[in-house]
């Protein structure tokens, strides 16, 4: 229930005053990964940390995360006829075979139809997503944004004290 | 504005840490779980582990209390160890594989009945579809029952033409017939040689009636041109005569091949007819197969489904792979392996080692060793068959022992080869019901032999059992035997001595089974002694009745079938003999106008 508070709080602030919507949409576009990819892979710790360390919205990513988990069940059989594709592509054979019998990669599991496509799929639509969360952050702060804060729903959540630990993880 | 916020460094250490924590206090379950898990989907049945410790600094795990349940039966283990010790190599677990430089296992024993059933592993993985699939196998074998009813019982065979096979396949062969006739006909009518040959013979007594000296030039080369026309057009008629001709042939050959048939399919009634009366039988190698088919066939069925999973999860070749991805919310995918020469395989045991003592007053006493090595993932990448051995390793009786080998050649796409051995003296043989009788035989203490290879799709197998101390139980609880299962009970309790031999050979779509016993002999020759007659009679009588139902139906097929085939020759031959008698009067005229016409002239060859 926490979680889920915390998680509802960082997205009406997120939407509001934290951060420009440049850094949103990059929290966004990062987040998406944790969403489209399955999560317990090598690359969704590096993507986590890149969240945290860089000075990008964090409620931005875990909107991003919460927006693309059902797009990332959606798309499984799309990421699977990708990574399918790619992984028996006959000119990338030799790529593949030589990640396979490297130390460390393997547990990257690269080899996995599901985690390669759905890898790629995320890098291409990273850009986009940015881009469009850039877009509509700024409308949504330029239009009902104002109306949004003042409203007793939004003070309640602001005045949670779980809300006080993400502060932690505000862009400055 | 900063690129890195950098207070979030702290927080962020933290949380691998947490993670790397976590990690360390699951490790030792979560592997337990997966190889509980892994192991029941990769072999098909249960698989459980005691305890799992992993020895990080010596790159090795301890597994304790394996137990594998047996997927043929699942109140009992197939193997069972105490302690397992995997030492594994680091640097292919680098690498994310697995590779065993040495497997021990102590205390093992084989068989043990365990505390709970084994949950049958259902799904579609590939174990539980090789279970499937050697069960379906094990139903080719048209294992016979024996029967034992008295021959008082014998009475009236009531035979229903529509059950036959013969009066079904006649029928069917009268319509075929039929259609043959009518296709002839057809043809005939197509061809059209009435009209041909008619058109050819007005056009010869056109030309008998003309004078080529009187045509004049033009008009002996317009009677020409005509004549070589017609030429044509019969020559024309005679190669679709020729080849109405070979369809014939084909359509007879087709027919009478029908009509053989129809022998098999009343040889086929004569055993309907036979099984409806439920005569007994005293046929030796029935009885073998009636006996000790089943029991056989358990044994083949086993040794295949371990090749079967040998097959799939140690493919040849060095093209990449795909395995099922892990499980999970998501959608699992598909893992692709991709071996490279002079790399590690996925899954690799180069020395596993099986310490088994047995002591005590057992003829099996000693210690042995059981050797395997070069299990892999990717034969043809390890380049050696995989090779099981089993040797005593310490003195005992010379009058038991176990020896246990195989080999699984799978190094070489083009010759794929699985075979095993193994022979086992003075074990306590397993108790086996005779299918069909209330008898129940302990073979006691004996020998017991299975030879098994499969090499691509050809399989052969041998298992043999023998023993001198066999005792027969009578399970006749809510029933009398009947005199003749008196006859047969008389003949068996009072044999000490069994040899079985089964063999199956083969195809693996079409395997055959052939099981001799020295029981058979006993039991067939006092049931001939004493039912051989009345036995005899009774089919004698069964074959009456079959071609009393069968000939009326059968005879007119074949006359019908003689007759089409007869028309028909007969029909192209008076067809071919009119077109070769007008052909021969038109080559005459042929003859006569060029002896008209100017030696300059010269005619072109006919080719006729």
């Amino acid at each position: 229930m926490l979680a889920l508070l915390k998680l509802i709080q960082s997205i009406i602030k997120t939407l509001h005053s934290e951060g420009t919507p440049g850094q949103v949409a990059a929290g966004m576009a990062l987040g998406a990964a944790l969403g489209l990819t399955p999560l317990m892979n090598v690359h969704n710790l590096l993507v986590f940390s890149l969240i945290v360390i860089l000075n990008v919205s964090f409620g931005g990513g875990m909107l991003g995360w919460a927006l693309f988990v059902p797009l990332g069940f959606i798309l499984d059989p799309v990421f699977h006829a990708i990574g399918l594709q790619l992984l028996e592509a006959p000119s990338l054979r030799e790529l593949w075979t030589s990640m396979y019998n490297t130390p460390l990669v393997p547990y990257t599991n690269f080899n996995n139809t599901v985690v390669l496509g759905s890898v790629v799929g995320w890098v291409v639509l990273a850009v986009p997503i940015f881009f469009a969360a850039r877009w509509a952050v700024a409308r949504y702060r330029a239009t009902i944004g104002e109306r949004v804060q003042q409203s007793k729903f939004y003070q309640a959540i602001t005045a949670s004290k779980a809300y006080n630990i993400y502060r932690l993880f505000r862009p400055e | 504005m900063k690129i890195f916020r950098w207070k979030a460094i702290g927080p962020l250490l933290l949380f691998l840490a947490i993670i790397a924590i976590l990690l360390w206090l699951f490790a030792e379950p979560v592997a337990e779980d997966t190889t509980e898990e892994v192991g029941t989907e990769l072999l098909g049945t249960q698989v459980d582990i005691g305890k799992l410790d992993i020895h990080a600094g010596e790159a090795a795990v301890d597994l304790h209390l394996l137990e594998i349940a047996d997927p043929f039966n699942v109140a009992r283990n197939l193997v069972e160890a105490e302690e397992i010790r995997l030492k594994l190599n680091p640097l292919a677990l680098a690498e994310k594989k697995l590779v065993v430089e040495n497997l021990r296992l102590g205390g093992v024993k084989f068989g043990t009945t365990r505390k709970t059933p084994a949950k049958p592993v259902e799904g579609d993985g590939f174990a539980p579809q090789a279970l499937r699939s050697v069960r379906e196998w094990a139903q080719r074998f048209d294992v016979p029952i024996l029967k034992l009813t008295p021959i008082d019982t014998v009475k009236q065979l009531v035979l229903n033409p529509t059950q036959l096979t013969t009066v079904k396949t006649a029928q069917a062969l009268a319509g075929r017939a039929d259609s043959a006739k009518k296709g002839l006909e057809q043809s005939f009518k197509q061809l059209n040689v009435e009209q041909t040959v008619d058109s050819a013979r007005a056009l010869a007594t056109r030309l008998k009636a003309t004078d080529p000296r009187k045509l004049g030039l033009e008009g002996t080369r317009k009677a020409v041109e005509d004549t070589r026309a017609s030429l044509k057009q019969l020559d024309a008629t005679k190669r679709q005569l020729d080849n109405l001709e070979r369809q014939v042939k084909g359509g007879a050959g087709s027919l009478s091949a029908g009509l053989q048939n129809l022998d098999e399919a009343r040889k086929k009634d004569y055993a309907f007819a036979r099984g409806l009366l439920k005569l007994p039988t005293f046929s030796a190698p029935e009885i073998g197969e009636a006996f000790f088919g089943k029991v056989s066939i358990d044994r083949f069925q086993q040794a295949l489904y371990y090749t079967e999973l040998a097959r799939r999860y140690m493919p040849p070749g060095l093209l990449p792979k795909q395995d099922p991805g892990p499980e999970r919310l998501r959608a699992a995918g598909v893992n692709v392996r991709f071996p490279k020469e002079q790399a590690w395989p996925k899954f690799l045991v180069q020395l596993g080692q099986v310490d088994l003592e047995i002591g005590g007053d057992s003829p099996l006493r000693g210690a042995y060793e059981a050797v395997v090595q070069g299990l892999t993932s990717d034969p043809t990448l390890y380049g050696k068959p995989t090779i099981v051995r089993t040797s005593r390793t310490a003195e005992g009786s010379a009058i038991a022992g176990i020896d246990v080998s195989a080999l699984i050649d799978h190094v070489n796409p083009q010759r794929v080869r699985d075979s095993a051995s193994a022979r086992l003296r003075g074990v306590d043989l397993p108790t086996l019901d005779v299918p069909g009788l209330p008898f129940r035989l302990n073979p006691g203490r004996g020998a017991a032999r299975l030879d098994f290879a499969l090499r691509n799709d050809q399989l052969s197998g041998r298992w043999s059992l023998s023993s001198n101390q066999v005792a027969w139980a009578l399970d006749s609880a809510g029933r009398k035997l009947n005199t003749l299962e008196g006859l047969v009970w008389r003949v068996v309790s009072g044999l000490k001595d069994l040899s079985v031999d089964a063999r199956v050979s083969g195809g693996l779509r079409a395997p055959k089974l052939a099981v001799s016993s020295n029981l058979d002999r006993a039991i067939a020759d006092r049931l001939q002694a004493v039912i051989g007659e009345e036995v005899a009679k009774a089919e004698k009588m069964v074959r009456a009745k079959v071609d009393s139902v069968v000939a009326g139906r059968v005879e007119p097929v074949r006359k019908q079938i003689v007759a089409v085939q007869s028309q028909a020759e007969s029909r192209l031959g008076s067809e071919r003999k009119r077109v070769e008698s007008v052909e021969r009067e038109l080559q005459a005229e042929l003859k006569r106008l060029s002896g008209g016409l100017a030696p300059e002239i010269k005619l072109p060859k006919l080719g006729i």
